[in-house]
Parts: structure tokens; C-alpha cells; sequence
């Protein structure tokens, strides 16, 4: 319970630094949001004071004190209220996020898992096969597909499964004739449109967690309870399971956590890859739109995730390990 | 494998004599056979080399100015053009030859700064004790667990068309901590050392200390977090650059797929425009981290022993 | 043994192990192939307790490795045969070899602490052995598990935990149980109580020696300790470079050893309460000898103390009432009380020594009379300075005059460093010498300590020297700055037996010749006999007995004392016993 505790508590502090951060990041950056509205405006013509001021006026220009901003800017946090969207006017910038985000979390929140369980599997064969084609395949393809840039594999798997064999849609989430809907043709609609995204996120992201729970293994399986397990005849799979695989999972676990933000990262450009309306999408649009308000509302949606992900694990880890109960 | 050399040692100037050096020296190579015992590493090598070759001597091997726009456009292979041409009419082979120069310049500039850092603040981390330390890892666990990459995209969106420069200070602001994490584990580890106290009884000062104490015994940790670091900001950049958020003017491989997908090479077929400039980013980035093999079992003994029973 | 095993009841004869001509190689990638094991062979009979002794290198434990076939590569097998109650071990297919753990043979390894798994609890352990093996019918597993943590003396409540919620000595135990649960016809123990605490060791040795006589399985015990193993078993096995350079009974080798090597090794035991204490290379210490008194400083024409710089004064170290208390090292636990209340003093060329048992509190004492931490309570003084007020300046001009020898030579210098540059340092940042006097200074210190020649060895990495070499140089790195107070924090627990006695004799040599005080911090009664003239023994943090120590050790006071020099192992006393 202590260690649940202090991981709470940590949270808790990471995740207002974490909104703090978001609130200072645009201040610490050279010029302002409406400088570079008001650039983008002179390309096509010189900009009259009036405009500059509606300008400003209309994209909020911070005024008061840093203190004073930064009050208003985590009463803004804390009741979900981040304005109106520049480039989707007048949509407000909750209703956006909130429209994307089940997309984003269905698709990588369950293709990631799926993946950790997937590598830590073929890791912990290929760690116990060691030296045997059982270890050396999943390494060698597993290192190599870990390379892959993310947008690189989602262009290839468009390119031959979508443009070339017709097997999946090329774009978007469901087709533009059916309507979102809990009907079996929705969901098998929007699953035919998941599944190169998934595809892709599961290839390029599998390579590190059968490394990660490789080498991982390899170490326990020098420890010296895997040689008293073996000096005490227990059957293979017990000593595989039990003894080197369950001690070697908490490190590979702490990885899974730390490697989180690289992989909703890459989705980002997945995403966008395929037209995929997640957060990953939107980001980018909103960044092509200099669309400010929905970037930093977007980034902290991002960011607040990867740490309730993060803390999950934590707690999972704590499950995991006696020696955190004490 | 000269990046190698550029996270050596700050060294301080205090010639202790030539033997100091050749101890180091050997010590150095006698790394450098390890991982080049290993198979995987060995092949990384010769993979890396070909690439720092193609980029040095590119003005040599490019056909054709990879910005010469003068050619037909959205070529399919020919002799003349044997990747084909882009749909603004520039040669393929010659572009993904100079693209190298920019993955390989990005790798090399952003590997070794966020790994100086990860050196500078690991090890202060490391022999800190108390409440400073406590601070110091509160930062660095905060950026090790803000995703990079959407923080790369909002800093650059903010720092409009910084161009190359911009792109490799981003990927080095979001990219030290995890070099700093393992670093700063291992001079914990190296700090519990008699020859640490030693030292100290020695009449040693703390920086010469971690520097001349700690550090060189954490030379293969640092080339492993050089490398893996290197291989991040190749991927970063090619990622930023696909989104069109670096200077889209110049030649890279991370361009050349933006210009790509925007001109709709997926719906004109031409695979060689879509396949190349992925495959060397893959291949330039395996290539990393295959060498990185190798540098594990240096610095991971039991990593290295299972190689005996092949 | 409750169940009963065909095999063990089939009469025939009485060898139940048969090693022939066994050869093991190592053989690392890029490393010259090691011949650990060379053309070994020897029987064992049932019921039989044989020792197996060797020091570091010896090959003794790959013998072991390989007797159980547990080795892993780089260790290969690379000749002779193993018969194990009469089938060759060598030919076993892993699945026969397996289930044959069962009633065959168990081996205890040397790190028990790291033996267990440590997210499985005690109980489950068990259970997993039973499971494999299916030997113990499933409703009566609880109740066998309990009844073999009794038999190695712990209380069956150890089931439910966890093996980081149990101590060494527990955790040890455990494994004997373990091994036990096998019901093996040969048991064999790596070291068994190496990583143990001086009287735990004793009491698990104990334990192992009942078990052998109750439960009457055939054992080997391997071990660098000579006086150990002579101790425990009836019969020894003596190996060196990979043979066996002698195989007798343990009274025939006690009181005839045939060769050389194991002579040696005999010789550098001695009982720390005898009137005369000798070993080799060592003078004799008699009893009564200067009580109580320090000996006077060595007079100048030593070339060793002409160098010396002129010191202000000489000064003694003063601990007075001091105490140190650790934060609880868990939340909810008590804070822990390291020192209580200890004062003495060590006067110039003075030798002490601070004798007690792990977690006794003696090298906290030596972290705070170096500063390296502060007392809860209590002054250190080192002449007028008062040491729990240093910073880091201050710190560095004591540590002039205050120096320390580690305990562990492996750890203690940096690997990445020659010895020329290890010496160096402390001459440079501590001394006036640069230049050839500094270069001077460190080839003199390179002769005291017995590095000759010394400009072979001023090249010489750590790992191009032996143990006892290594920890010359850490004695010449503490004596580089001329420093007048030398604490030695068991410089020699981490050395061959072998090597000991030179280490020692240097120490005592340098005492006499530079009149440097010592404190000698250790465990290990013998070795404070010979170097200290006085001695304190610490217990939980108390100075539970101090005075001359060759007094204290041949009338021992208090109860803790008698049981420290209980438990050093010592073949001639068994010698005097036999005769």
C-alpha cells in the first residue's frame, strides 16, 4: 500500500509538471501565436494595425501577469475547457479531442498491449532456445523491423495491401457511406480500416519488446536460483516459466513504460499515414493549421495519458514483485 | 566510427605521461575486439562504413545535382535514371545519395550532444546524494516519460521552419534522458567502489574524480548510449521531416518520402520513390543497432558467453 | 529418508561415486582455453563425508559443477567418466538426468542468498521440487515441507515468506532443506558458508554435519577453508591447478600430510590462544610479551623514515562516547543503533584491534574516525582537530595523516589505472614531491611494500597481479602521504590463505619501521593476535571486552568473545584433541 502511495504521489507531482510544462512551452519559444498568424496574413499583403489588434484579440493574446496566466490557464485544465479551434472554427477544442481520442486509445492502447504480450512471449522462447534458429530468427527480424521508421512501414503496407491488392481501405476510420453505429457492419467496417494502422504500430514496435524481454531473460537465466531450480530438477518449463521468465518480466515491464511515449509517438505518424482520425491526426493538422489551442490541448492529452499508462504500470510492477510490499 | 572518438573523455590536460595513455588505449581496443568478435556487430560495422563512404564521396558517385529539376517527371527505373525521377522531374539515385549526408550529419551531431549531456547529468546524478539527487531524477524520469515525439512536433510547430539546425537542438532537448538513466545507474554502482573511497582518500576533488575515476569505466555504456541515441535522432528527423515540419527544401531521406506521399507516388506506383529512401533509413538505423550488440556483451559479460557454445 | 529408493537398496558394493580421468576445459571466445579440471579421479563411499579443498583457482568448484553436471559453457567436459551408482552421469539424456535429481544428487550452492527465487515464496518452492518429481504423495507436501525446514532448524513459519524477508543464514538453510527434499544419495556443498557471517557459519557447518550423520547421505564439501574442512568430514580431497595432489583421511593429512602444497596450507593455521602463535614468515608472538605497553617509535637511519617530513606532533586518535544510529532501514522499523557508547583511544604506534562479527559495528567506527560519516553522539578527535566537524578541505589534510587499507584488493583499484598512476596521486595531491622526487618516492614505496623490481611493477594494470600483490599496492597508496594512523578494514579476508600471512607480516613490519599506529579491524582472531598488541571486542554495537590481546584471547572474559574464537577453525587443536 506504501508503495501504491508513493507512486500515487509521484503521479500525481509528474502530472503537474508534465501541465506546467504545456503552459510554459509556447511562452519559452520566440515570437507569439498571432506574430505568426499576422506573418502568414503579410505573405499575401501588408497588415494594418486594426487587423493586427482583431487578431490578437481573437486568438486570446495572454495579458496579465505570468502568475494570473497560468491561474486561468489551470482552471482551464482542470474543467476541460480549452477554447475554440482556429482552424475548425467554431468547434470547440474539447468537443475535437474528445471526438479523437477513443480512436487513438482503442487502436494503440490495444495494438501496444498486445504487442508487449506478443515480444515478452517470443522473447522469453528465444532467450530459452538460445544459440538455435528459435532465438536468432525473432532477434535478427525482430531488430531489423525495430528499425523501421513507423511512417515507412505504414507507407509499404498502403502501398501493397491497400493500392496494389485492394485487400484494405486506403483512408479513414470507416467508409464515408456508413454511419458511426453499434451495428456489426459499423464495427467490421471500422475494423477493416484498423487494421493496417494496427498492423503496422504491432511490426515496428514488436522487435524491442522481444529484445528487451530477451536479453532480459538471459540475464536471469545466469542467476543462481535458475541454476539451484536446475540442480533441484525441476521440469524445463517450470525453471523457463516460474524462476527466469517471471524475475526477468519486471525490468522488461519498467521498459514497456518508459518505451510508451515512442510508440504513441510513431502512431502520431501512422495516423497520419492513413488518414486515421486519432490524436495523432489531428495533431498534425493542427500543427499544418498553426491551429495553437488544440496543439497544446492535444499534446497534453497525449502526454497526461502516456503517465496514467505509466502509473499502470507501476502498479502492475508493485503486483509483480513481493519485494515492493514490504 | 569516428563519432566514437567524440564522446572520449573530457580529457583534463594533466599529462600524465604516455602510460596513462597506452593503458587507455589498450583498453580501448581490447573493447573494440569484442565487438568485433561479434557476428552482428561485425556486419553493422561494414554497413555503417558504406554509408559514411556514400555520404563523404557523394558529389563523386550522385549522376546527376539532386536539386537539378531538368529531368522528365514521375519516371518509372531506366538507364538513364535507375530509381526513376520525382514528380518535381529531380533524379531519385542522386538524391538518396546526398540524402545520406544529412541522416548521418543529424545521427552523428544529435547523438553525440544528447549523449554529453546524458555523460554531464547521469554521473552528477549518479554521485549526487540526498535531495539534489532526488531533484535531478524527477527531471529526468519527466523526460523520459513526456513522449518525444509529439514534444518534438509542438517545439518545432512553434519554431517555425528552423531548418536543419532547429530539427537536431529539438531531438537533443528530448532525447538525453534515457542515456542519463542508465548512466546514472551505473555510477551508483561504480560509486559504492573501494576504489571510489580510495580516491577520496587520496586526496582527490569530486569532479577529478568522476572524471578520471568513474567515467572510463563507462566507456562501452557510452558508446552503447551514443549509438542507441544516434539511431533515436535518425528516426526523429526522418519522421519530423515527413511531416513536413523541417526545411522541406533541402535533400533527405525524410523529404524525399514527404515530397512522395504529397505528390501521390502511392497512387502512381512508383515503389523504388516510396521503398529506398525507407530502406536506408532502416538500413543506416540498423546498422547502429546491430554494433550496439557487440557493445552490450562488452559492457553485459553473460550477454557475450552464450556466443561461445556456437 | 521416508520414501524408500530401489536403487539404494541394490548391494552393489559400496562406491557410490566413481570419477575417472575427468577433465574440464574452459574455453571463452578470444581467451586462451583454461585446463580447470586435470585428469581427476577418485571414489567416494556411501555414507562417506569427504572434503574438497583448493584455494581461488584451484579448480575445485568446477569439480564440483561438473560432478552434478550443472557446468555451463565455457566449461566443457573434456575426458574421463563419471559413474554415479554405477551408470556413467555423462551419458545421461537431460530428461533421465532430470528426474534422477531425485534420490541421486543435490548440490548447495555457495551464494545461498542468491539460490532462491525471489518472487516465489518458501512454500512454493518446495512445492515445485515435489511437483517435479512427484516423490511426495500431494496431501502429505505441507506437512513434509515443515518437517524439512525443522530438520535444518527453522521454524516452519519461514514457508509463507519471501526469501528477501529471511536472513543469509536463513536463506541458506533453506536451500540445505531444499536439497534435502530430494532425498539424495549425494550432497554436494560449494562453499556453503563462505558469504555467511563468522558464527553463522559455524552454526550452519553444525547443522550440515548433524544432517550427515542423521539423515546419512554421502557428502562432499568443498571449501578454500583447510581448518574448516578438516574439521567437518573424514576424509580430504587436496587440490591445486586443477589436480588432486593429495587424498588421505583427515587425521593422516592433520598429522601427515604427504605433500607439499597441502603442508603449506597446514602451516597457517594456528590457535589464536596458544602461548606461542607462529606461522610462516612470521616471528613468534610469545604470551605476555610488553603487556599492555606500546612499542617505542623506530629511530631515525631507517632509510623508510628518512623520508618522512617533519611533523608537528604526533597524535593520538580520540573516540569518546560515541554513538551512531541508522535511519530504520524500512518504514515502520526501528532505527538501527550501530554504536553505542564506545570511547578509547589510540595512541601513536600503537596497534589495535577492533575484533566482532558482522553488523558488530566496527566499520562504522572506521567510517567515523575517517569522516566519511558523522557520530549520532560523541567526539572523534585526531590530535586538536575534531573530526566530526570536517568539510572537505579539512577531510583531505587528515586523510594525510589518516589512511586506509580496503578489504576487497579486487575492488579497491581502479582496473583502468597502472599502479604508477594509482601512486601517484596521493603523492601528488599530498605531498611537496613533484618530479624525480616524486618518481623517488614512488619506487621507495614500491620496495617497502615488496614490489620488486619496481619499475615492472609501476607499469602493471590491477588485473596483471595476483591478490596478495594487489594489496600491496593498496597498502603503498595508503602510505604515500606518510601518514601516521593506518586503519586496515580486514585487509586480508579476501585473500588466499596462503597470502595472508605475507600481507600480515608487511603490516607488522611497516608498524615497527614507521611507527605508523594501526587499527586492525577483522573478524578473524588469528590474524589480530599476531599484528595488535591490544584488542576490543565490539558486539552489537557495545565494547563487550577490551585489553592486551594476547591476554584476552588466552582467558577470554566475556561470552561473545569465547564464541568468536569458537568458531575459527583450527586443525591442530583437532590434532591436540585426537591425541
Amino acid at each position: 500500500m506504501k508503495y501504491i502511495a508513493g507512486k500515487l504521489g509521484l503521479f500525481v507531482l509528474t502530472l503537474w509538471a508534465a501541465v506546467t510544462l504545456n503552459f510554459f512551452l509556447p511562452r519559452l519559444m520566440p515570437g507569439s501565436p498571432a506574430d505568426a498568424a499576422i506573418a502568414k496574413l503579410a505573405q499575401n499583403g501588408p497588415v494594418t494595425e486594426a487587423t493586427r489588434a482583431a487578431i490578437e484579440a481573437q486568438l486570446g493574446v495572454p495579458d496579465g501577469s505570468l502568475w494570473e496566466q497560468y491561474a486561468s490557464y489551470l482552471r482551464q485544465v482542470v474543467t476541460l475547457d480549452f477554447g475554440v479551434s482556429y482552424t475548425f472554427y467554431p468547434q470547440t477544442v474539447s468537443s475535437m479531442v474528445s471526438t479523437a481520442l477513443p480512436y487513438t486509445l482503442i487502436l494503440v492502447g490495444i495494438v501496444t498491449i498486445l504487442a508487449f504480450v506478443l515480444g515478452t512471449l517470443i522473447g522469453v522462447a528465444a532467450a530459452w532456445k538460445r544459440g538455435t534458429w528459435l532465438d536468432s530468427l525473432p532477434t535478427l527480424s525482430g531488430s531489423f523491423m525495430s528499425t523501421f521508421p513507423y511512417f515507412w512501414t505504414a507507407l509499404l503496407l498502403l502501398f501493397f495491401l491497400g493500392y496494389v491488392l485492394h485487400w484494405f481501405p486506403t483512408t479513414g476510420a470507416y467508409s464515408a457511406t456508413t454511419t458511426p453505429a453499434f451495428s456489426f457492419a459499423f464495427l467490421g467496417d471500422a475494423l477493416l480500416h484498423a487494421a493496417l494502422p494496427a498492423l503496422t504500430i504491432l511490426l515496428t514496435s514488436l522487435g524491442g519488446w522481444i529484445i528487451g524481454m530477451r536479453n532480459a531473460m538471459i540475464n536471469t537465466l545466469g542467476d543462481d536460483y535458475v541454476t539451484f531450480a536446475e540442480a533441484n530438477g525441476l521440469r524445463g518449463g517450470t525453471v523457463a516459466i516460474r524462476y527466469a521468465a517471471r524475475n526477468a518480466i519486471l525490468p522488461n515491464l519498467t521498459g514497456f513504460g518508459l518505451a510508451l511515449g515512442g510508440v504513441v509517438g510513431g502512431s502520431i505518424l501512422v495516423e497520419q499515414v492513413f488518414g486515421y482520425p486519432g490524436i495523432g491526426y489531428l495533431l498534425f493538422n493542427a500543427v499544418i493549421g498553426q491551429d495553437y489551442p488544440l496543439m497544446q490541448a492535444l499534446f497534453l492529452m497525449i502526454t497526461v495519458s502516456v503517465l496514467i499508462a505509466n502509473f499502470l504500470v507501476d502498479i502492475l510492477y508493485g503486483v509483480l514483485d513481493p519485494r515492493t510490499r514490504r | 566510427m569516428t563519432s566514437t572518438q567524440n564522446v572520449r573523455i573530457p580529457t583534463d590536460g594533466a599529462a600524465d605521461g604516455a602510460v596513462a595513455a597506452t593503458s587507455r588505449w589498450r583498453s580501448f581496443s581490447r573493447t573494440l575486439g569484442v565487438v568485433w568478435s561479434n557476428g552482428k556487430a561485425r556486419v553493422g560495422i561494414v554497413i555503417l562504413g558504406l554509408f559514411v563512404l556514400v555520404a563523404i564521396f557523394a558529389p563523386l558517385l550522385a549522376p546527376y545535382d539532386p536539386k537539378d529539376t531538368s529531368f522528365d517527371r514521375n519516371l518509372d527505373a531506366t538507364g538513364a535514371h535507375w530509381l526513376g525521377t520525382t514528380a518535381a522531374g529531380e533524379d531519385v539515385l542522386s538524391q538518396l545519395i546526398f540524402g545520406a549526408r544529412i541522416s548521418i550529419l543529424v545521427g552523428l551531431a544529435a547523438g553525440v550532444l544528447s549523449t554529453l549531456i546524458a555523460v554531464a547529468i547521469g554521473l552528477s546524478w549518479g554521485y549526487l546524494k540526498g535531495f539534489a539527487s532526488e531533484v535531478v531524477g524527477f527531471i529526468v524520469n519527466l523526460f523520459l516519460v513526456i513522449p518525444g515525439l509529439p514534444l518534438m512536433i509542438v517545439i518545432a510547430a512553434y519554431l517555425q521552419n528552423g531548418g536543419i539546425l532547429m530539427i537536431i537542438a529539438v531531438i537533443v532537448v528530448t532525447g538525453w534522458a534515457w542515456g542519463a538513466r542508465v548512466l546514472r545507474s551505473q555510477t551508483q554502482s561504480l560509486r559504492g567502489r573501494d576504489f571510489v573511497t580510495a580516491a577520496q582518500f587520496s586526496g582527490e576533488r569530486a569532479p577529478r574524480i568522476v572524471f578520471r575515476e568513474i567515467l572510463p569505466n563507462m566507456t562501452s555504456l557510452i558508446v552503447g548510449s551514443l549509438f542507441g541515441a544516434a539511431t533515436a535522432a535518425i528516426l526523429a528527423e526522418a519522421g519530423l521531416e515527413f511531416l513536413g515540419l523541417g526545411d522541406s527544401s533541402i535533400v533527405s531521406w525524410g523529404t524525399m518520402l514527404y515530397w512522395a506521399q504529397n505528390s501521390n507516388a502511392l497512387l502512381t506506383g512508383q515503389w523504388a520513390l516510396l521503398f529506398a529512401p525507407g530502406l536506408c533509413i532502416a538500413l543506416l538505423a540498423l546498422s547502429l543497432t546491430l554494433i550496439n550488440f557487440g557493445v552490450d556483451a562488452v559492457s553485459n559479460p553473460r550477454l557475450r558467453d552464450g556466443k561461445a557454445t556456437k | 529418508m521416508t520414501s524408500t529408493n530401489p536403487k539404494r537398496d541394490r548391494a552393489d558394493g559400496d562406491v557410490l561415486l566413481d570419477v575417472r580421468d575427468l577433465s574440464v576445459i574452459y574455453e571463452s571466445a578470444g581467451a586462451a582455453p583454461v585446463q580447470a579440471v586435470d585428469d581427476v579421479s577418485f571414489t567416494l563411499k556411501r555414507g562417506e563425508f569427504v572434503g574438497l579443498v583448493g584455494e581461488s583457482g584451484s579448480g575445485k568448484s568446477t569439480l564440483g559443477f561438473a560432478l552434478t553436471r550443472l557446468q555451463k559453457p565455457p566449461a566443457r567436459t573434456n575426458g574421463g567418466n563419471i559413474f554415479f551408482d554405477g551408470s556413467d552421469i555423462r551419458e545421461l539424456d537431460t530428461e533421465t538426468l532430470r528426474t534422477q535429481r531425485q534420490g541421486g544428487f543435490a548440490m548447495v550452492l555457495q551464494s545461498g542468498m542468491n539460490a532462491l527465487n525471489p518472487v516465489r515464496t518458501i512454500r512454493n518452492h518446495f512445492m515445485d521440487i515435489f511437483r517435479a518429481h512427484g516423490h511426495v504423495a500431494k496431501a502429505d507436501r505441507e506437512a513434509r515441507a515443515a518437517e524439512l525446514v525443522r530438520k535444518v532448524e527453522l521454524d516452519p513459519s519461514v514457508l509463507a515468506r519471501y526469501p528477501g524477508e529471511l536472513s543469509g543464514g536463513m536463506r541458506q538453510r533453506v536451500s540445505i532443506a531444499l536439497a534435502l527434499s530430494l532425498e539424495p544419495q549425494l550432497m554436494v556443498f560449494d562453499e556453503p558458508t563462505t558469504a555467511l557471517d563468522v558464527l553463522v557459519q559455524h552454526a550452519v557447518m553444525d547443522t550440515i554435519q548433524s544432517l550427515q550423520a542423521s539423515e546419512n547421505f554421502t557428502a562432499i564439501l568443498i571449501s578454500h577453508d583447510l581448518g574448516i574442512v578438516l574439521e567437518a568430514t573424514q576424509r580430504v580431497l587436496v587440490m591445486h591447478e586443477g589436480r588432486i595432489v593429495e587424498d588421505g583421511a583427515s587425521r593422516d593429512i592433520l598429522e601427515r600430510p604427504q605433500d607439499d602444497y597441502t603442508r603449506m596450507l597446514l602451516s597457517h593455521y594456528a590457535d589464536p590462544r596458544a602461548e606461542v602463535v607462529e606461522l610462516p614468515g612470521f616471528p613468534a608472538r610469545r604470551s605476555g610479551a610488553e603487556p599492555g605497553t606500546t612499542r617505542p617509535r623506530a629511530e631515525a637511519g631507517d632509510a623508510a623514515v628518512v623520508t618522512r617530513s617533519v611533523r608537528s606532533a604526533d597524535s593520538a586518535i580520540v573516540v569518546d562516547g560515541v554513538s551512531k544510529v541508522y535511519p530504520p532501514p524500512r518504514r515502520g522499523e526501528k532505527p538501527v543503533r550501530a554504536l553505542d557508547d564506545v570511547s578509547f583511544t589510540l595512541e601513536p604506534g600503537q596497534s589495535l584491534a577492533l575484533v566482532g562479527a558482522s553488523g558488530s559495528g566496527k566499520s562504522t567506527l572506521a567510517k567515523l574516525i575517517t569522516g566519511i560519516e558523522k557520530p549520532t553522539q560523541g567526539d572523534v578527535r585526531f590530535g586538536d582537530v575534531d573530526v566530526t566537524r570536517l568539510r572537505a578541505k579539512g577531510l583531505r589534510d587528515l586523510r594525510s595523516n589518516v589512511q586506509m587499507v580496503f578489504q576487497d584488493p579486487y575492488s579497491a583499484l581502479n582496473p583502468l589505472h597502472t599502479v604508477e598512476y594509482t601512486l601517484s596521486r596521493p603523492i601528488r595531491n599530498m605531498t611537496d614531491l613533484r618530479g624525480d622526487d616524486a618518481r623517488a618516492r614512488l619506487h621507495d614505496l614500491l620496495t617497502t611494500v615488496g614490489l620488486t623490481p619496481t619499475e615492472t611493477f609501476a607499469q602493471k594494470l590491477p588485473h596483471q597481479l595476483s591478490g596478495g600483490q594487489r594489496q600491496r599496492v593498496v597498502i603503498a597508496r595508503a602510505l604515500a602521504s606518510d601518514p601516521q594512523v593506518l586503519i586496515a578494514d580486514e585487509p586480508v579476508s579476501m585473500l588466499d590463505v596462503s597470502l595472508r600471512a605475507g600481507v600480515l607480516a608487511l603490516l607488522e613490519d611497516l608498524r615497527e619501521k614507521w611507527g605508523v599506529s594501526l587499527l586492525y579491524i577483522t573478524h578473524d582472531l588469528l590474524s589480530a593476535r599476531l599484528v595488535t598488541d591490544d584488542i576490543m571486542v565490539l558486539h552489537d554495537g557495545k565494547v563487550v571486552e577490551r585489553g592486551v590481546t594476547s591476554e584476552v584471547l588466552r582467558n577470554p572474559q566475556d561470552e561473545y568473545t569465547v564464541r568468536l574464537l569458537d568458531a575459527v577453525p583450527n586443525p591442530r587443536r583437532l590434532r591436540e584433541d585426537v591425541a
